[in-house]
């Protein structure tokens, strides 16, 4: 970003000038003296700075892939542990009901299963967390689902924790973070619905579903051991997960009456808000992210195997996480190799954070860690660690790339679509969704 | 999607509201600023070492870290785990006549370690179960096998009832009393390219025996 030569006329909107300053053009010259130049300069970017991040969602597309990152991975990974699920997380678990109620006494964790102890509850929420990170994937109703989305996770995780590993944490954090940002402003069903409506609707399957979760939520406040406090025992100190749930209710619900009723100012101050909080929770998922791979980074470059090169020859050779020895004795067999990745490894993590002020570093590193993940998935038994890895990853995406791949993607299913339509016999062909108008960001 | 607007027009936009609501807007703001930045500072804290700040406001930082947003990935660092830690059990079981005998050691992770193999997908009950609680057990527990700390006696019945979930109530054809766990630990040898010498004999950590109560048998099947 550079500064204009001349000062914009942008108008300042902080709060210690509560109305407007006359247009910079209008303002006395102040005459030479490059304080004053430069004064108006940083007066401008300022101005601008806070007009990026309260007057758009930033990386639409970046959040729009995390979202789809993330709800598929937790899909797969639900869909395959469906066999195992009472042992993971039901009434077949070695962490019985009460062992996990009585540890999130303790802790305090989120988890709707143990609201009661009944099979039926474990299998409904289970089939929730399946059926909402298939809505997220797809952006239908983005902003509830990615709530619901959170829901699930933290209640199956929280209920068998120490099940858990590098991927689950990930996964966990993400769900929490998502649930805070405009993650559907494109490829999305959402999106799609906003793109065809023309005047604003009733929406009436919004007020359906708003309806039936304030009755879920208001029977898990009266008759469950639900602790939906106001100010205890939430995500964060000062904040209960009552505060939480039917803040986010409330808030869905004033959404709704200002686009309808009040669509003037109180609609671009709430649109102004979610664009904060959006840009606000993308800046931690990049921070977070950063912050993963500068430590681990850091804590192996103490290590010594990390040190010798020889690091990566130990982890190929455990059982737990050798699920193809042959192959892993085929590449821990050169020592040279070994100690390339070793030292690759250690290179790349301790670098990220830094490549980010080069475009072209940031991607040439996003390419080669996101070949690493791909090599943990499948050397080391990681697959769902790997995914949310390069889930997580996707937020540093290029915009470029991200909207080269979408349009590959949404031709590959107009071609579907159109030979599965010949198949099906001539029918009035759907016009294609017009290319959108491309973002400026990432 | 409509053209997008410049951040002057925005910013222009923004400035033509009125006083109330930039006020909001300004506010707002300051909040999302602050509470991101606080959010990362205590993510990097909760990841750093121990130092200057952590040992002061540790209190603080756990309170904001705890319980949702712990960070608990090691990723091989500092070091890889350089050792293969078997988890094995035995039982002493009641026969059908009356008598009591003693099974063989049943080599639990072995049987993970085999439904890993050529598994695109392993399974949390495969790679997980047994290995992280094994983990926190051995953190939780002095070499005497002493509990230290809050959860100690947690994890050593959630190894029971892992143990108890692999085994039924009947092993060995009979129905079990008390088991026992130990653990095998074996280090991986020296690359070959290496002249480095590292011991590869087994070490096993033996557990006293333990009594199998109806809480160490999984809810669903002693219903």
């Amino acid at each position: 970003m550079t500064a204009p030569a001349t000062p914009s006329n942008a108008s300042e909107p902080e709060p210690e000038s509560g109305a407007a300053p006359p247009p910079a053009s209008e303002r006395p010259s102040t005459g030479p003296g490059g304080r004053a130049r430069l004064g108006d300069r940083l007066h401008s970017a300022v101005a601008r700075g806070h007009a990026r991040v309260s007057g758009s969602a930033l990386g639409p597309y970046q959040t729009a892939i995390v979202r789809i990152g993330f709800s598929f991975t937790w899909l797969l990974f639900l869909l395959r542990e469906w066999p195992h699920r009472r042992e993971l997380y039901g009434p077949d678990s070695p962490m019985s009901w009460d062992m996990a109620n009585r540890l999130l006494d303790t802790n305090r964790a989120f988890s709707a299963l143990i609201w009661t102890d009944s099979t039926l509850w474990f299998e409904i929420v289970y089939t929730l967390g399946i059926v909402s990170s298939v809505l997220l994937l797809l952006g239908w109703r983005t902003r509830t689902m990615s709530v619901l989305f959170m829901l699930g996770v933290l209640s199956l995780q929280n209920r068998s924790v120490f099940i858990g590993d590098g991927g689950d944490n990930l996964i966990h954090l993400m769900a929490t973070y998502l649930a805070l940002t405009r993650c559907g402003q494109v490829w999305s069903l959402d999106a799609r619905r906003a793109a065809r409506r023309k005047e604003p609707s009733r929406d009436t399957t919004g007020i359906v579903l708003w309806a039936v979760l304030g009755l879920v939520l208001l029977w898990a406040q009266l008759f469950t051991d639900a602790r939906l406090a106001l100010t205890a025992d939430g995500p964060l100190p000062g904040i209960g997960w009552g505060t939480v749930l039917w803040g986010l209710w409330i808030v869905q619900a004033g959404w709704w009456l200002v686009g309808r009723y009040a669509p003037g100012e109180p609609r671009t101050v709430l649109d102004v808000l979610a664009n904060l909080a959006h840009n606000g929770t993308l800046l931690v998922i990049m921070g977070e992210v950063c912050l993963l791979y500068a430590t681990a980074g850091w804590y192996k470059i103490q290590g010594s195997r990390w040190q010798d090169g020889t690091a990566l020859y130990y982890p190929l050779h455990l059982d737990y996480f050798a699920p193809w020895p042959g192959l892993a004795d085929l590449m821990a067999s050169n020592g040279t190799l070994v100690m390339v990745l070793t030292y690759g490894t250690v290179i790349m993590q301790v670098a990220f954070p830094f490549t980010l002020l080069n475009r072209r570093a940031k991607n040439v590193m996003l390419v080669l860690l996101m070949l690493e993940h791909l090599g943990i998935a499948i050397m080391l038994g990681l697959p769902f660690f790997s995914l949310a890895a390069l889930a997580a990853d996707a937020v540093f995406l290029p915009t470029a790339f991200l909207l080269w791949t979408g349009a590959r993607a949404t031709g590959v299913r107009s071609r579907v679509v159109a030979r599965v339509r010949r198949l099906r016999g001539p029918r009035a062909p759907e016009r294609d969704e017009e290319p959108r108008a491309r973002t400026l960001i990432g | 999607m409509a053209e997008p607007e410049t951040d002057d027009e925005t910013a222009r936009r923004l400035a033509s509201l009125s006083l109330p609501a930039q006020l909001i807007i300004a506010v707002a703001t300051a909040i999302a600023a602050v509470a991101a930045a606080i959010h990362l500072g205590m993510a990097f804290l909760n990841v750093a070492p121990s130092n200057t700040l952590t040992k002061q406001h540790g209190e603080a930082i756990d309170d904001y870290v705890y319980p949702e947003f712990e960070r608990n990935w090691k990723l091989f660092a500092p070091n890889p785990l350089q050792q293969n830690i078997a988890v094995q059990a035995r039982a002493e079981i009641r026969t059908a006549d009356g008598g009591t005998a003693t099974t063989g050691w049943r080599n639990l992770s072995a049987e993970d370690g085999a439904a890993i193999r050529h598994n695109l997908l392993p399974s949390h009950t495969q790679q997980n179960e047994l290995r992280r609680a094994w983990e926190f057990y051995v953190s939780s527990h002095d070499e005497q096998d002493r509990s230290v700390g809050e959860r100690g006696p947690l994890f050593e019945q959630y190894i029971r009832r892992i143990v108890m979930l692999r085994f039924g109530r009947e092993e060995g054809g009979g129905t079990v009393e008390r088991i026992q766990v130990r653990s095998a630990t074996t280090a991986l040898p020296a690359p070959p390219w290496s002249d480095e010498k590292i011991g590869t004999k087994t070490v096993y950590r033996l557990l006293p025996w333990w009594p199998v109560t109806g809480d160490d048998l999984p809810e669903a099947k002693s219903r």
